[in-house]
């Protein structure tokens, strides 16, 4: 992470890609412990399947920390003013997903220079799991 | 068991407010459990060089304050009419107001929004306040509801 200069940034310039390794059914139940999100529909497979999914999804939020990851390893945290993502997908164990980010808008607003940045988590296939935007204040 | 589902009526809701002490010991866990290695999560001196008073707590480190500080949002969404095994989260908004360091904070919820129809879904806003009673995030998160099959 470093300070980020509103200057040295144009629109469509991206951010340097996060690779995150394969999910596994350990990364959920150690993710089920620290966050304390205990539903079921992450770390029982049984469970799971009772409610019509085809096996155990990942947290979303574990989803969202990764693209956190990307984040404050681009911009000091103490820039960071809004993170927001909508999830668009569930992401299964055993998919690899990498996290990317682009900018989207430069704008000066009560004296803040922002940088609003489009991020999002996707698998091999492409499919988007979460997308949102991450706003800096340079 | 009385057929669940939630209505327009729970806008307005406000949840019990609690307590929680963010701990250093467990910025390192949250950390640890999602692959972060950035040394100012971990090492009290590469915080401070990096200009942190503290550790600082990652930016999704809200998420535990708010199933560890409040275990009861299950029950509660249970008692609102929820089948809480067929939620799905649909959307989480962090606005940043001071960085989250170690220490005591307290915290509160609120439905803020709920759709009923094709698809139901709820908005909670939680506001998290540090000791001295500053607002250090304001949360967003909304959940949908799967409908069964």
């Amino acid at each position: 992470m470093s300070k980020i200069e509103f200057d040295k940034y144009e629109i469509g310039q991206e951010l340097p890609p996060l690779k995150v390794d394969p999910v596994t059914h350990a990364n959920l139940v150690r993710y089920a412990g620290a966050s304390g999100d205990f539903n079921p529909i992450h770390n029982d497979p049984d469970f799971a399947r009772k409610t019509g999914l085809d096996g155990t999804i990942a947290h979303g939020m574990f989803v969202m920390a990764q693209i956190g990851r990307l984040c404050t390893a681009w911009a000091d945290q103490k820039q960071i003013k809004e993170f927001g993502v909508t999830f668009k997908a569930m992401t299964k164990p055993g998919q690899k997903l990498t996290c990317s980010g682009k900018i989207k808008r430069k704008k000066e607003e009560n004296g803040e220079k922002l940088l609003t940045v489009a991020v999002e988590a996707s698998d091999e296939s492409g499919e988007v799991k979460a997308s949102g935007e991450l706003v800096v204040v340079c | 068991m009385a057929e669940k589902g939630i209505s327009k009526d729970l806008i307005g809701t406000k949840l019990d407010r609690y307590e929680f002490d963010v701990e250093r010991g467990k910025i390192k866990e949250f950390c640890q459990a999602i692959g972060e290695t950035n040394p100012i999560y971990f090492d009290i001196e590469a915080a401070k060089k990096a200009g942190f008073e503290d550790i600082p707590a990652p930016p999704t480190f809200p998420t535990v304050i708010q199933f560890w500080g409040y275990p009861k949002i299950w029950k509660d969404m249970e008692n609102m009419g929820v089948d809480t095994s067929r939620i799905l989260h649909l959307k989480e908004k962090y606005n940043y107001v001071k960085t989250l360091y170690p220490g005591k904070v307290s915290s509160q919820g609120e439905c803020v929004n709920v759709t009923v129809g094709k698809m139901d879904t709820m908005t909670f806003k939680t506001t998290i306040k540090d000791a001295k009673g500053d607002t250090v995030i304001e949360a967003e998160m909304s959940i949908f509801i799967r409908k069964p099959e």
